[in-house]
């Protein structure tokens, strides 16, 4: 019993040491973007003074929302805070509570609650932002599954923690190197990147995850916006520790990921809308290769 | 005046001059002749491209008479816009018109109320109720999203109302209009000289164009010839107003799209542009050069040599960002077959500037008029076929190397006629006449009536954005909801220039 408590609180220790650090990611990714352009950038912990600036805020709610426009930005936070106690990481001798599908499965929960309360407030940007978050979740679902097969048909298990890569560098299969460029991939898109979604645009007309957001304010959109955060944290440290063959520090995997998020973010720009199964097609393909190949 | 008319022959003689659109409509406009005894009149203004020449006919109604005139919009489908707002300033009814909603006044103006009568006060204030519907689609799973007036970036206000089936856009209508400064009638009673400080704060993108319609309608009137070395100028600063645009606007288009590289490139040549304008005017947006006569300041050497090096280094920027937007598949795969106006919509809609060139129909005042240094500039429109963005994109850039060479070539005309005279001196009597000019979006077109004291009677702006927004709502049709901004951007109408 004892030992279980311990691992337990190792998880929550790890989910908020990802959460602390999150904002300082996403602020990183924008100083990256800034400097590409030749501009100065805000400074990387700007997301937090955004984050302290909406939880003085009141929260202002239409007098058409149901309860589950307030439920779904903390259902949304919990699902990353628990995906991120989930995630292998930093620390030896966690719960391998992490089983692969309910990881990814807890994640389409934030996402669903996500979806309907984009569509609670009955305006027409919410309603939008939501379906293209469900047509994109369609076709990023199958490439997050097929990525896991992956290291499960390697390992023979389905807990994420018995699928970390073994960094002896014998490791350097065309399984994996095709299953590294997917899963970056699927990153993009599932983290409402470049060129899926624009992260800072204020088009309302072209907008997915930011369209869900746009009625929410105070803490609610401080909480979405921190899970947000959390769950492009997670994802990083999921594939430095599944998909990236080097034996470096996690830490430093994260790093060189968010600054390759930020170039790649520049070097892009948004495509249509409907082209997007084309991209995810093609996540697809490599990842079924790289089934082949294992 | 080429021919005066009675009201109930208008929609024939319009039908004569139009020609089946060879002589596209360029505006039409109320005017109160009751002051001088007569009634209501309407103007109707023609391009004659051949003769470079605009055929204005008028119609004269009977004081006291029926308020109405058959509607052209069935033959000339441009008139549409024309005949609404004539309706709502005027109270003057074209019969037939297919969509006599109003255009102008919103719904907090009282029914019965026509600004620009000379019975209605310049400051007279009002406050009613009046219908003012959208058009919308109706259907089984169809669906509006209403946009603005307030947006989230920092523009003017509009309203756009989309009729859509899942992601793609069935209708657009958009209510514009929002902030109506009612400019036209707060010019008259006014000199030209007064009313030159308010046409060129119409719009801040083309105060050269304006001032330059403005002041060729009063030196018609007064029969003043602008000497040389201030033609030069005024073309010159009308070059320098296109590339400060065109630059603005390749920037911008982007922005619609999320390509980060691009939009900062557009944005700091657009910045160094802007600072050039103000080392000549004083302002960044060269208000105050042009005056009804000639110039009010010279360019001087140093500021030819500022200019030089300013051009050479932005010429050299939009090459980059030429070669940007050509490299970056994702980019072409976006603007390409995108927002697709066709030739036989540009010419019914009588469409200018870029909007126009882009869809293969070659309408440019520059070539169209004999205007300021042009004819000798050996000019001629850039035109592309597709009518996308992609063309109107490429138009821009087009464009511009036509408009850097032409710099070149004036600053080189500068330096050969130092020390000539500026300005000549204007005499005002009364009269009426036209003035037209190329803005960075189009043509631009003002109509100008004195009375026996030389002060304005009658003041008629058509900027380039007027003919052009409906075209804006036919280009949208098919494509999908969110390539709706960067469909917009291609265009870069003005809110402010309909707003007059």
């Amino acid at each position: 019993m004892g030992y279980i408590l311990e691992g337990l609180a190792l998880n929550i220790v790890q989910a908020l040491v990802l959460l602390a650090f999150a904002p300082l990611l996403a602020g990183i990714i924008s100083k990256v973007k800034a400097r590409l352009q030749k501009r100065q950038g805000a400074s990387v912990l700007q997301e937090y003074f955004d984050l302290r600036k909406w939880w003085r805020k009141p929260v202002i709610l239409t007098p058409y929302t149901s309860s589950i426009f307030i439920l779904a930005p903390i259902v949304y936070f919990m699902t990353s805070f628990l995906a991120a106690a989930m995630v292998p990481g930093f620390l030896a001798g966690q719960l391998t509570i992490s089983d692969a599908f309910v990881f990814v499965y807890i994640l389409a929960l934030g996402r669903f609650f996500m979806s309907l309360s984009s569509m609670d407030a009955a305006t027409a940007f919410g309603g939008m932002g939501g379906a293209r978050e469900i047509y994109i979740s369609v076709l990023v679902e199958p490439a997050v599954m097929l990525a896991i097969l992956i290291n499960s048909l390697r390992y023979h298990t389905t807990t994420l923690s018995g699928m970390v890569i073994d960094y002896d560098g014998a490791y350097f299969t065309v399984s994996a190197a095709l299953a590294c460029v997917a899963f970056f991939l699927v990153i993009l898109a599932e983290n409402c990147r470049l060129p899926v979604d624009n992260p800072d645009t204020h088009l309302e007309l072209t907008m997915i995850h930011e369209g869900m957001t746009l009625e929410y304010s105070g803490p609610l959109l401080a909480l979405i916006h921190l899970g947000s955060m959390l769950k492009m944290m997670v994802f990083l440290t999921l594939f430095g520790a599944l998909y990236l063959p080097l034996s470096v520090p996690l830490a430093v995997k994260i790093l060189c990921c968010a600054v390759l998020i930020g170039v790649v973010e520049i070097l892009n720009n948004k495509m249509r809308l409907f082209k997007v199964r084309v991209y995810m097609g093609a996540a697809i393909v490599l990842l079924l290769l790289a089934i082949i190949a294992e | 005046m080429d021919k005066l008319i009675s009201p109930e022959s208008l929609l024939a003689a319009a039908e004569q001059v139009y020609a089946q659109g060879q002589h596209p409509l360029t505006a039409m406009f109320g005017r109160d002749e009751t002051a001088q005894g007569a009634g209501y009149a309407i103007y109707c203004c023609f391009e004659l491209p051949e003769k470079k020449d605009i055929c204005v006919v008028k119609a004269a109604f009977e004081p006291e008479g029926s308020l109405s005139y058959p509607s052209l919009t069935h033959a000339i489908p441009a008139a549409a816009w024309y005949e609404r707002e004539i309706k709502d300033m005027f109270g003057l009814t074209a019969e037939g018109h297919p969509d006599l909603r109003p255009l102008v006044l919103h719904e907090s103006y009282p029914e019965d109320f026509y600004p620009l009568r000379k019975s209605v006060r310049v400051n007279a204030k009002v406050r009613g109720e009046r219908q003012f519907k959208m058009r919308t689609a109706k259907g089984q799973g169809l669906f509006e999203v209403p946009v603005g007036p307030i947006h989230a970036g920092i523009i003017e206000p509009g309203h756009f109302r989309f009729s859509q089936a899942g992601e793609s856009m069935l209708q657009l209508d958009a209510k514009l209009f929002f902030t109506h400064r009612g400019l036209e009638k707060a010019v008259e009673g006014k000199t030209p000289a007064e009313a030159l400080h308010i046409v060129e704060r119409i719009c801040g993108a083309c105060s050269i164009a304006n001032t330059w319609s403005f002041c060729q309608a009063a030196e018609k009137i007064a029969g003043a010839a602008v000497p040389r070395r201030a033609e030069i100028i005024r073309t010159l600063l009308s070059e320098l107003e296109r590339i400060t645009n065109h630059v603005g606007d390749l920037g911008n288009m982007p922005a619609g799209v999320g390509f980060n590289p691009a939009i900062s490139l557009g944005s700091r040549l657009k910045e160094q542009l802007m600072r050039l304008c103000e080392g000549i005017a004083g302002n960044r947006f060269l208000r105050g050069m042009i005056v009804p006569g000639g110039v009010r300041q010279d360019i001087t050497q140093e500021l030819i040599e500022e200019i030089h090096s300013t051009l050479d280094d932005v010429a050299e920027g939009v090459e980059d960002l030429a070669a940007m937007f050509r490299e970056q598949e994702n980019f072409q795969n976006r603007i390409r077959t995108t927002g697709i106006v066709r030739t036989k919509t540009a010419k019914d809609l009588a469409m200018v500037g870029v909007g126009a060139r882009a869809s293969g129909y070659a309408h440019d005042s520059r070539s169209d008029f004999a205007y300021g240094i042009y004819p000798e500039l050996d000019f001629k429109p850039y035109t592309k076929t597709m009518g996308d963005v992609a063309a109107r994109l490429l138009v821009r850039i087009g464009e511009l190397s036509a408009s850097f060479e032409m710099a070149d070539k004036l600053l080189e005309m500068l330096e050969n006629c130092q020390g000539m005279p500026l300005c000549a001196d204007v005499e005002y009597c009364g009269g009426e006449a036209w003035g037209i000019s190329e803005s960075p979006r189009g043509s631009n077109f003002h109509f100008l009536a004195l009375d026996g004291a030389g002060r304005i009677d009658r003041l008629f702006v058509r900027s380039a954005s007027y003919p052009n927004w409906p075209a804006l709502t036919i280009a949208v049709q098919g494509d999908i909801i969110p390539d709706f901004p960067l469909i917009n951007k291609s265009f870069e109408l003005c809110y402010a220039c309909i707003d007059r």
